[in-house]
């Protein structure tokens, strides 16, 4: 049995104490890597000279730009009008540009990784469920899955003109293949054993969809949730650019090309880091912890248990 | 005894484009309701091919089976467990002994309460909300039994199902089985290689020999329950079983 718990083992203040010390280390070890290249960072910065330090800024430069980025509108109106309003206080602040910039991107990236979702579950189910639908559309996923998402832009720009929509057209569709694939998949291979248990005891066709389809080819239909989002998230960024549009991060990335903003760029590059992390943490975790790995369907499909 | 299925003249061939396989030939069997039925036989012989017929896994080539006199039909009510651990990993135990269940509309406190009675059955009551994968194979086993059974089908078909147990869990489930038979007084098919098991088990034990698949002998075992397999006259009958299934 997996399941059997010890019994607490009674412990001195030292130990309990050391344990809590070491633990705490250990769980900060992820942090580790990020504060050594930092500190090369900083070490390397510090020997530039001069312009050269314009284009090679030091750590502190860059979180004091960081401040400064989102501040600075609510600093330049107090010295105007020092008795702002709380909500004035707010507007103020989603008045920096690193802030609007951050919110366009965090709409529109999960916004069209929902569109791919929907989209990409119904054709997926459809493919695995219906041989004409099956015919239909591997070909054409196989030759389009190859194709970077990014490469149409210019054809979607045209014609549909610069703006978000552009971008949240290249973004779905991009994400839309591989969950596509993913879903097929995952309905195609469930394991045969469980729909004949289901059959033997005369479920008919839909419920068993319901019940044992569904529910066996969700590890896949995750997997290829994730991939998708990944997909999602480049050709987004890319597209952001490419399209040519006002906000987003990546827009304002190739913006602050154009000032040699460097400091801007980290913050920036540092935002859309922390973006992908805290949606795997909030969406997928979350989501896997409850379902395929509580049930056990993790380990059937071989894969490996996730830390950090 | 009245009889509960007959199987006349049952043939079965499998066609593909790359090879013709006689699968059974000229099966002809009465099975009593409440009867515990052992089909033995090396690879090949056809006795997992009729369970699955039985089971309606199979179409049939040729022949009949009847079920209480009537033809069967793809529908009735029949319990099969499986060779494989076919529990639902998404289910707890109890929410996989209430699949049947659901099938069959039972509302929602009577499903739990026939689930549990099932589990008490196979004395696993105690692990009710437990997921399979934190259950041992043997357990698992044991509540693909209790879900085979809980909706009160008219046949238990069960395929190796303690194949991939070990000795030991093996032995304690043989012994459940029976225990489980008396309590319900169900109908069951037992498909096995393994001789000392279809002697354990069986009222009758149906000797299957390959090419094509046919039944070579249908042997008697009138041994008193619990039986011992050290016992003489267990020993004698296995052996007897084992020359059938290999000389012919």
């Amino acid at each position: 049995m997996q399941t059997s718990e010890a019994p607490p083992v009674p412990q001195s203040m030292d130990e309990k104490k050391k344990e809590l010390r070491t633990s705490l280390l250990f769980k900060l070890r992820p942090i580790y890597p990020f504060i050594v290249i930092l500190a090369i960072w900083q070490v390397a910065a510090m020997q530039a000279r001069g312009n050269q330090g314009r284009l090679f800024p030091t750590v502190d430069a860059i979180v004091y730009r960081a401040w400064e980025l989102v501040t600075d509108p609510l600093f330049r109106a107090l010295a105007e009008n020092p008795n702002l309003s709380f909500l004035d206080h707010i507007w103020k602040l989603l008045e920096s540009p690193i802030l609007l910039h951050t919110l366009n991107t965090a709409w529109r990236l999960p916004f069209s990784f929902f569109i791919a979702a929907v989209v990409g579950t119904i054709v997926g189910i459809m493919m695995g469920r219906f041989a004409f639908w099956e015919s239909f559309f591997v070909p054409l996923l196989s030759v389009l899955l190859p194709i970077p998402a990014i490469a149409w832009t210019p054809i979607v720009v045209i014609w549909s003109g610069i703006g978000d929509q552009t971008v949240i057209v290249i973004t779905a569709f991009a994400s839309f293949l591989p969950i596509a694939m993913a879903v097929w998949t995952g309905v195609k291979t469930v394991n045969p054993v469980w729909i004949r248990a289901a059959q033997s005891m005369n479920a008919d066709k839909m419920t068993i969809f319901r019940t044992v389809v569904l529910p066996g080819s969700l590890p896949m239909i995750l997997s290829g949730m994730r991939i998708g989002l990944a997909r999602a998230w480049r050709a987004g960024v890319g597209a952001e650019a490419f399209a040519g549009i006002r906000w987003g991060l990546s827009a304002g990335i190739f913006d602050a090309q154009e000032y040699l903003d460097i400091a801007f760029m980290m913050v920036a590059l540092g935002i859309l880091g922390l973006f992908g992390f805290v949606l795997e943490k909030v969406l997928f975790q979350p989501i896997e912890s409850r379902t395929v790995i509580r049930w056990g369907m993790m380990e059937a499909m071989g894969a490996q248990d996730k830390k950090v | 005894m009245v009889t509960k299925i007959s199987i006349q003249n049952l043939r079965k061939i499998y066609d593909t484009p790359e090879r013709r396989v006689h699968a059974l030939e000229g099966v002809n069997l009465n099975i009593e309701d409440g009867e515990f039925i052992c089909l033995v036989g090396l690879s090949g012989c056809g006795k997992t091919t009729l369970l699955n017929m039985l089971a309606g896994f199979v179409e049939i080539t040729a022949g009949t089976i009847t079920m209480d006199g009537k033809p069967l039909t793809q529908d009735y009510d029949k319990g099969v467990v499986f060779q494989e651990y076919a529990l639902f990993p998404w289910r707890t135990a109890r929410q996989n002994v209430e699949y049947g269940l659901e099938i069959r509309n039972v509302p929602e406190e009577e499903r739990n309460r026939i689930a549990l009675e099932y589990l008490r059955l196979v004395r696993l009551e105690d692990f009710a909300d437990f997921f399979p994968h934190n259950l041992s194979g043997g357990m698992r086993q044991r509540v693909a039994v209790a879900r085979a059974m809980a909706f009160d089908p008219q046949i238990l078909l069960m395929d190796e199902p303690f194949g991939a147990l070990d000795a030991q869990t093996r032995e304690e489930l043989q012994a459940l089985t029976v225990d489980v038979w008396q309590k319900t007084k169900k109908t069951i098919l037992y498909v096995t290689h393994n001789l000392s098991e279809a002697v354990y088990l069986g009222n009758r034990i149906v000797v299957f020999v390959p090419n094509p698949g046919r039944i070579r002998e249908i042997v008697k075992v009138d041994l008193p329950r619990p039986r011992d397999d050290l016992a003489p006259e267990f020993i004698r009958l296995q052996r007897h079983v084992n020359d059938l299934i290999r000389d012919f």
